[in-house]
Parts: C-alpha cells; sequence; structure tokens
C-alpha cells in the first residue's frame, strides 16, 4: 500500500514538472523579448503611425510598417503552414491543392493581372483587347517575358494550356466554365478534333486569339492565361509526351520552370523549396536575392515567427490570441474569399433532368421560417467569442471582398429573436401543446435535423450555440444523428439530399468570380438547398450577358440578386471571415491588398541581413 | 529452416489477399472519394465534368470490377495512381519510404541504446533506488502523450536553447551530398528521433526487467552460482543470454513500426513521411495509397512475425520449428 502512494506521489510530482516546465517556456519568451528592446522600438512606432493611416473600414492593416530600402542580397523565408506536407504538383494545370498554389506564386504567374476586384487589367505581362461583341479576346505577350530557361513566352504555350486543360486524358478539375466555353473546344474534348477550332496563333507566335461560345463578363475575371512551357515538357499533341508523363515528371515537381520573379533552385520534395533571383523578370529586378518557402506545422509556426526564423506566414485564426502578443512581427488581415452559411433543404436534385427540383411542401418551404430562422441566430457571439473578431456576421451572398459588386447598404437580417418570434407566429407556427417548442402551421410536431461538419475545437459549441438560437424562437433543432460528421460524409449527405437533412452548415471559397450561379442556379448540382425560381433565374441570367460588361447594370443585377437571397432565404449566410497574416518587421514592400504593387512578390523584399526578433 | 521460410510465404498469400478484400471494401465503404470536396480547392470546378472524371477513372463501376483491376495491377507491381499527389503511387511511396525508415531506424536503435542498459540495471538491482527511478521513468513516458511530449521537446531544445533545427528533414540551403549535407540530415534527424525514443522505451525495459528477475531465481542460476561462477559472468552467460530473448524476437515486429512511421512527429516536426501520409490519404479518400500503404503494413506484419520465429531458433537452439 505505501508503496503504491509513493508512486502516486512521484508521478503526480512528474505530471506537475511537465506543467512547470511549459509554464518556465512561458517566462523564458518574456526574457527574450526583453533582451533587446532597443531593437524594435523604432519600427514599432513606424508601425502605429501607418496603421492609423490606412483603410479606416478594417480593422486591420494590409501593408506591413516598415518602409525602409530593401537590401540587394536579402534572403526571405517563407513559411507554409500546415500539418501535412505539400503535393509538389508544381504546375497550374495539374495541381490540385492550395498548399501547391503558394509554392508556385513565387517562380510562375498568369499573363494577365487582376485588380482589386479580380478582373483583368492591362498591367500584366500580356495585354488583352475585347472585340466581336465581348465573344473574342486577344491576348498579346510583352516581348520581354522569358521563360527562366531563356526560351521567351509564346502565345502557342498559352495556347498549350488549354490543349492540356481539354484533352480526352487530362483528369484534373480545371475543366471549367471558362475552358469548355471556348468555341471548339467541346469537340477536342471529345477527341473529335485535333486542335481546337477557336483558338489562333499569330504569326510571330506573340498573340493568342481565343473565341468564346457566349459572350460572359466572367471571362473577365476567370479567363485562364497561365502559360505552359511546351519546349520545356514536351508536346502531347504532337505525340512526344503523353499526360501521364508530364505529370509523373520531375519536370514539374521537382525542377519546374515559370517565368515568375524567382527561379527554382531546389525543392526537398513535402518540405521545402529554395529560389533564387530570377534577373531576366519582366517586370524588373526582384527585391530579394533568393527566397526560402519551408513547411511549418501549426503548432509551431508562431514559434518560428517569434525566433525570426519565418518572415512571412499565415496564420490559421485559432492562434490569433497569441500572434496578438508577437512585437518582432506585424499583423494584417484581410478578407477571405469565403463565407459560411446555414442552407436549408427545399427539394430535390433531379439527376436526369441535370437540375434542381424545388418541392413546394418541403419541412421549410415557408420563407417566413426561414427568414425567422436567420433572424434567430446571433452571429456576432461566434465572431466575437470563439473566433476573437477574426469572423463578423455576414449579409449577403456576395463577400465584400468583390467591393464593386457586394451590396454594403443591404442589411442582411441581424440577430433580432423578437422579429423571429413575430413572423414564426405570422407563419402560423404556434406553441399549440404547450411543451415551450412550436408546432408547424397545421399542428404537427416540428422538429429540424442539422447537420453540422467536425473540424477544430469551436464546431461543436457552434452548433449548440445555434440549436440553442433556435430554441430560444421555440423552434427545436436536433444533429443529425446526434453529432457532427466528417467531411467526407457531411457532403455525402448534403449532396445526396439525404431525408436526415433538413438544414446544414457549410463553407464555399468563392473564388475570383462574383458570379452566384454556380452555387445557387437552377442547374448547378451545389446547390445543396435546391432553390430555384423564375426571379433567381433571370437575375443570375442577366449577371452574365452581353448587357452585363457595362459594370453599373451588373452591379444593378448583383445588388437585386442579393436582395433576392435576402428574401426567400435559401441559405442564409452566417459570417465572412479575415485571413491573418504575419510578417517579419524586416519585411518591406509587402502587402495583401489585391490592387496594391506590393501584392506581387518580385516587390517584397528585407531591409536589413538579420530578422526582428 | 528453409521449407520453413517457404511454408510461411505459402502461408502469406492467402493472407494478403484476404487481407487486400477486406481493406478494398472497407475503403469502398467510407463515404465520398478523392473527388469529394474538390470544389473546397476550386470553386468553379464544374460537377458534369466531375461526373465525367469519376467515370473516366472508374470509381463508379461496381467494387468487384475495381477490385479485380487493382489486383491484377498489384501483383504487377503498379499500385495505381494517387488522385491527390497525380503521381504513380510506387514514387510517391518511395519519396516517403525512405525518410520514415531513416527517422524510425534511428529511433530504433535510441531505444534499444537507453532502454536495454536500464533494463539489465534495474533487473539486476532490483528494489534499489536505481531500479525506482527507472520504474518512475517508465510510467512517465508511458503515460506521456508523444503529441505533447514532441511539442516540449521542440519547444525546449529547438526554440529556447536553439540546438537543433525545429522541423524538416534537411537544411535546404546546403548543398547535396556534401559532408555538410549529411550533418545537416543528421542534425535534423535528433529531435525527432529523441521525442520518439525517450518515452518508446517503456515495453522494452519492463520486458526486460522482469525476466531478469525471473532468471534470477531460476535453478540453474543458483546452479551456476553455487559453482563459484563470478556474480558478473553469471548475468552476462546465464541471466542475460535467456533475458534478452523475449527482446530479440520482438524485433522481427518492430519492422512494423519501421515503415508505418509516427504521424505526430512528422506532423510537428513537418518531416515527410509515410504517417502523415497514410492519414492524409484518408481524410481525402486517395484510396490507391490508403490500400498500398495497408497492403504494405500487412505484409510488413507477417513478414516480421516470421522474422521473429526464425531469429528465435537461431539465438535460441531449443526451438526448432519445421
Amino acid at each position: 500500500m505505501g508503496k503504491r502512494q509513493l508512486m502516486l506521489l512521484i508521478s503526480l510530482m512528474l505530471a506537475l514538472s511537465v506543467f512547470l516546465a511549459a509554464c518556465s517556456g512561458k517566462d523564458d519568451k518574456g526574457d527574450a523579448d526583453k533582451k533587446d528592446p532597443g531593437k524594435d522600438e523604432g519600427k514599432t512606432e513606424e508601425t502605429e503611425g501607418e496603421d492609423a493611416a490606412e483603410e479606416e473600414e478594417l480593422d486591420f492593416p494590409l501593408d506591413v510598417s516598415n518602409t525602409g530600402e530593401t537590401i540587394e542580397d536579402g534572403t526571405l523565408n517563407y513559411a507554409l503552414v500546415s500539418n501535412t506536407p505539400f503535393e509538389g504538383t508544381l504546375n497550374p494545370v495539374f495541381y490540385s491543392g492550395r498548399p501547391d498554389a503558394e509554392v508556385m506564386q513565387f517562380f510562375d504567374e498568369e499573363l494577365l493581372a487582376t485588380d482589386g476586384d479580380y478582373l483583368i487589367t492591362n498591367e500584366g505581362a500580356a495585354k488583352y483587347e475585347v472585340s466581336n461583341e465581348n465573344k473574342t479576346i486577344a491576348i498579346t505577350i510583352g516581348d520581354n517575358v522569358n521563360w527562366h530557361d531563356g526560351e521567351p513566352v509564346k502565345a502557342s504555350d498559352l495556347l498549350y494550356a488549354y490543349e492540356l486543360l481539354g484533352h480526352p486524358d487530362y483528369k484534373g478539375d480545371r475543366y471549367t466554365y471558362t475552358i469548355y466555353n471556348v468555341e471548339g473546344m467541346e469537340a477536342y474534348h471529345k477527341g473529335e478534333a485535333k486542335e481546337i477550332s477557336g483558338i489562333e496563333i499569330s504569326e510571330d507566335d506573340k498573340t493568342i486569339t481565343i473565341n468564346y461560345l457566349e459572350a460572359s463578363p466572367s471571362l473577365m475575371s476567370g479567363i485562364w492565361t497561365y502559360p505552359v512551357p511546351r519546349h520545356y515538357l514536351g508536346d502531347v499533341t504532337k505525340g512526344e509526351v503523353t499526360i501521364d508523363e508530364i505529370v509523373e515528371s520531375e519536370k514539374i515537381r521537382t525542377t519546374p520552370i515559370g517565368f515568375g520573379p524567382y527561379k527554382v533552385e531546389k525543392v526537398v520534395p513535402g518540405e521545402s523549396v529554395q529560389y533564387v533571383r530570377n534577373e531576366d523578370y519582366w517586370r524588373g529586378k526582384p527585391a530579394a536575392e533568393s527566397v526560402v518557402l519551408k513547411v511549418v506545422n501549426t503548432s509551431s509556426i508562431l514559434k518560428e515567427l517569434e525566433a525570426g526564423s519565418i518572415d512571412i506566414a499565415e496564420v490559421p485564426a485559432d492562434q490569433y490570441l497569441n500572434a496578438k502578443e508577437l512585437t518582432n512581427v506585424d499583423l494584417l488581415a484581410k478578407i477571405d474569399l469565403a463565407y459560411t452559411y446555414i442552407g436549408f433543404k427545399l427539394g430535390k436534385w433531379d439527376e436526369k433532368k441535370k437540375e434542381n427540383i424545388t418541392d413546394p411542401d418541403a419541412k421549410l418551404a415557408d420563407k417566413r421560417v426561414r427568414q425567422a430562422m436567420w433572424h434567430a441566430m446571433d452571429n456576432e457571439v461566434i465572431g466575437e467569442k470563439m473566433y476573437h473578431g477574426l469572423r463578423f456576421p455576414a449579409t449577403t451572398l456576395i463577400i465584400p471582398v468583390f467591393a464593386s459588386f457586394h451590396d454594403a447598404d443591404n442589411p442582411g437580417r441581424a440577430y433580432d429573436p423578437e422579429k423571429a418570434k413575430a413572423l414564426l407566429d405570422e407563419a402560423g407556427f404556434k406553441d399549440t401543446n404547450g411543451d415551450g417548442i412550436r408546432e408547424d402551421a397545421d399542428g404537427n410536431e416540428f422538429v429540424l435535423n442539422f447537420a453540422s461538419m467536425e473540424g477544430g475545437e469551436v464546431a461543436e459549441p457552434i452548433a449548440q450555440h445555434y440549436i440553442q438560437n433556435w430554441a430560444d424562437v421555440g423552434i427545436k433543432v436536433q444533429l443529425t444523428d446526434g453529432r457532427l460528421h466528417e467531411f467526407n460524409s457531411f457532403y455525402d449527405m448534403v449532396e445526396s439530399d439525404d431525408p436526415k437533412v433538413d438544414i446544414f452548415q457549410g463553407a464555399w471559397g468563392t473564388g475570383s468570380d462574383p458570379d452566384p450561379e454556380g452555387l445557387y442556379g437552377r442547374t448547378a448540382s451545389y446547390n445543396y438547398s435546391r432553390y430555384t425560381s423564375e426571379e433567381n433565374d433571370r437575375l443570375l441570367k442577366e449577371g452574365t450577358s452581353e448587357k452585363a460588361f457595362d459594370f453599373e447594370y451588373r452591379k444593378g443585377i448583383y445588388d437585386e440578386w442579393q436582395e433576392l437571397m435576402v428574401e426567400d432565404v435559401p441559405v442564409a449566410p452566417t459570417v465572412y471571415r479575415y485571413a491573418t497574416t504575419l510578417v517579419n518587421k524586416r519585411v518591406a514592400n509587402y502587402s495583401i491588398d489585391q490592387s496594391s504593387d506590393n501584392y506581387y512578390p518580385w516587390k517584397w523584399g528585407v531591409t536589413q541581413k538579420d530578422p526582428v526578433k | 529452416m528453409l521449407t520453413f521460410i517457404l511454408r510461411r510465404i505459402l502461408v502469406m498469400i492467402p493472407q494478403l489477399l484476404l487481407l487486400s478484400v477486406i481493406i478494398f471494401l472497407l475503403a469502398k465503404a467510407m463515404p465520398g472519394d478523392a473527388l469529394t470536396g474538390a470544389f473546397q480547392g476550386n470553386p468553379e470546378a464544374n460537377a458534369e465534368h466531375m461526373e465525367e472524371l469519376r467515370e473516366k477513372l472508374g470509381f463508379n463501376d461496381p467494387w468487384y470490377e475495381q477490385y479485380g483491376r487493382w489486383v491484377t495491377n498489384f501483383v504487377q507491381g503498379d499500385m495505381g495512381m494517387s488522385y491527390v499527389h497525380k503521381q504513380k503511387v510506387t514514387s510517391l511511396l518511395g519519396n516517403r519510404l525512405s525518410n520514415t525508415v531513416l527517422l524510425s531506424l534511428t529511433t530504433m536503435i535510441t531505444i534499444y541504446l537507453i532502454a536495454i542498459p536500464l533494463g539489465i540495471i534495474a533487473g539486476r538491482w532490483n528494489n534499489s533506488w536505481a531500479d525506482k527511478a527507472i520504474v518512475t521513468y517508465n510510467y512517465f513516458s508511458i503515460a506521456t502523450p508523444v503529441f505533447i511530449f514532441a511539442l516540449i521537446m521542440l519547444f525546449i531544445f529547438g526554440f529556447y536553447f536553439s540546438w537543433f533545427p525545429t522541423g524538416r528533414s534537411v537544411d535546404i540551403t546546403i548543398q547535396n551530398g556534401t559532408w555538410d549535407y549529411f550533418v545537416s540530415k543528421a542534425n535534423h534527424l535528433v529531435l525527432p528521433t529523441l521525442s520518439g525514443a525517450i518515452i518508446g522505451t517503456a515495453g522494452t525495459i519492463q520486458y526486460l526487467r522482469n525476466d531478469i528477475i525471473d532468471t534470477k531465481l531460476k535453478d540453474f542460476v543458483k546452479t551456476a552460482r553455487a559453482k563459484g561462477v563470478p556474480e558478473g559472468r553469471v548475468y552476462t552467460r546465464h541471466i542475460l543470454r535467456n533475458s534478452l530473448l523475449p527482446i530479440a524476437a520482438f524485433m522481427g515486429y518492430e519492422i512494423t513500426l519501421l515503415i508505418s512511421g509516427s504521424v505526430f512527429i512528422e506532423s510537428i516536426f513537418s518531416y515527410p513521411g509515410l504517417g502523415q501520409l497514410f492519414i492524409q490519404s484518408i481524410q481525402t479518400r486517395d484510396f490507391t495509397v490508403v490500400s498500398a500503404l495497408v497492403m504494405i503494413s500487412g505484409a510488413a506484419v507477417i513478414i516480421g512475425t516470421m522474422l521473429s520465429d526464425i531469429i528465435l531458433s537461431i539465438v535460441d537452439p531449443r526451438i526448432r520449428i519445421d
């Protein structure tokens, strides 16, 4: 007995010592900060002065505080924050995950640059001209644009990208609207034609003319302008290589080339990439001599930043509170291209007709009930308490990132439980048996099944929070199967219109095209709520019609559409989100503002050899 | 011996076949496939084209057809394409395997280097203060979750003292193949290895300790002592030989550990290995990779068992299997 107690005591002491070790770790951090206060001081003041002057609407700056001169021979350390290695398919046609896109941004880019609204401009490596009632676009590549091996970037290299994307053997997910809308693409895709009839190359191989089947403003933001180095990878159309061989090839894995500001010097698969300055870059001389990209685990990224071994990193929202405490970095944030929403199941997807069929007798067919449920949700609390202000209540289905299309005057449906109750009363959903829960208009029991995804420690509290919110106005909601669902099974249920799901919480990445047709159209299979209406069809069609090339007209249409969505509530947007980036104070000319010159990697440089610690 | 090995290999075939059917069926029973959620990375992804792709990749065929295809290719050494990595599974595994084997091998060696001396000390002088300290360490190591321990190691030795690199397998700025390169590789191995090894010793220590204590009281040891064999020789010649048997036998199984890798350590130290790949592939429903990995570790278990038997029969002549 005595022995066992001793063991217990010892193990307790050991456990305690672990905690103590952890605590002392924190103290050390404090010490380390105190060691060199002089180093940062000057810079900190700069930060504050600058921050105040920047963007008034946002709480966060978009640009770094350091405005010093960048040094010639600096090395920029960039973190790819991820718990898994990057896949390493380093080609815009074939890659699948975001990590690979982050790796590519330093050595490859699109020929056409985009502005703050993600619309193409003539500021990039190529210039464009639209003709034939917006159905034809001619892209002319600049003379000084060369691949890293010295070969000029040709129009036929851009054509090659289209030939790969449309190829019958292509197995990626980028055969999208802007690709199959090209004249002759379908025949080529089916293998009926050897060439894409709608694309022409000029004599000097510098101008490519693409003809489209239908004119759509979506092309202005979604057009594909990543060329693929035909001479380097080999030509699939001439039978030199097969697509599978290219995908397997080291030429897109460890020795890829592009025409971006940095050349890939070395790749350690899955963990790091070293780049060197491309002296021949068409915009000018890139600021840093070299860039090192490293994969860093989410649990150690803040420590790396604090130690100064990383200059730039996008930090997950759940580390924001600790990230704020770091003194040697600037915290930048902008609204992410995504929103979270609650969807209401209103019908079914018809596999044969390939369209959404709205069921007029659906459980949630009465739009007043849906409106009420939106009013009942307190999203402010979610943003404040669970995301520390990094998320905030959403109003409409076009996110504020599209500054020109997002209707800032549309308030959406704010948290207002009284209004929710009134709407439910009006819809005839009353508590007839006195148990505190509303019955439906016919007096039947009304219980909704709510599907939500697991992931992160806040997933469960958020789901419970909404369930409580709805209970407060008298609607009984329960989790489907009584639990959260794993990503794949969640989408499996939602996609197949499983009757176990009445409402669901999902999120959409919006991409750079404001057109919502792909998510809410009659023939869109991602329209998971299965909502359809004549008015919706009309607005979505108008929004991408020929007339919509007129900016004001398109804006008006999208304002109307946002209003319709707030009225009909097929889905209730819940929160918009900020993405935060931490940048060491030695980095200058860095911005996350899409419309800034400093958004482009070639400008990013460091002003001193050693990182600010 | 030869017939024994041959027989074992023959038995392996139906075992592996059965395993493959089970794996395949379970994998297919999981909701979703490699294309589910593709729109997350690419919101413009076109649903119709996704369907076309599923057809092209054969995801829509009945399971026995898919299985038949898979098995035929598998026995020819073609494990298929990873959809997520867009790469042949064989080359993908090849990349990761070397990392994992290196890390696991050093971890295993370190475990033995720590555990065998400690086990011997604890067994020989049981109930001494040294024994108590070692047993306490055992409790500690068995109770500490690896993901916490690895983080603590990382923070103390990686960040606070800055003695070792904080992640990845090598410093990319160093020229391949130079001396510095190997030093850098070794240096990058230290923290992940220690994180795995220091808390991975409990089983071996405990086995060894108990066995020594048991053997100490056996008749032949008493006889040896009665004959006047010096105490040191009693241990080296009589006790240890016997007590190390189970450890030696266990070695075969450790082969499995060698290739399965540690998800947590690989993830925390951003060390690209098989453990992480396995989890990632399950989450993304990259079935070809999952099946290949399960088959390989299945085969490793079976081979490991066989090796254990062989090692045993070599070190212990009393055990002869045929």
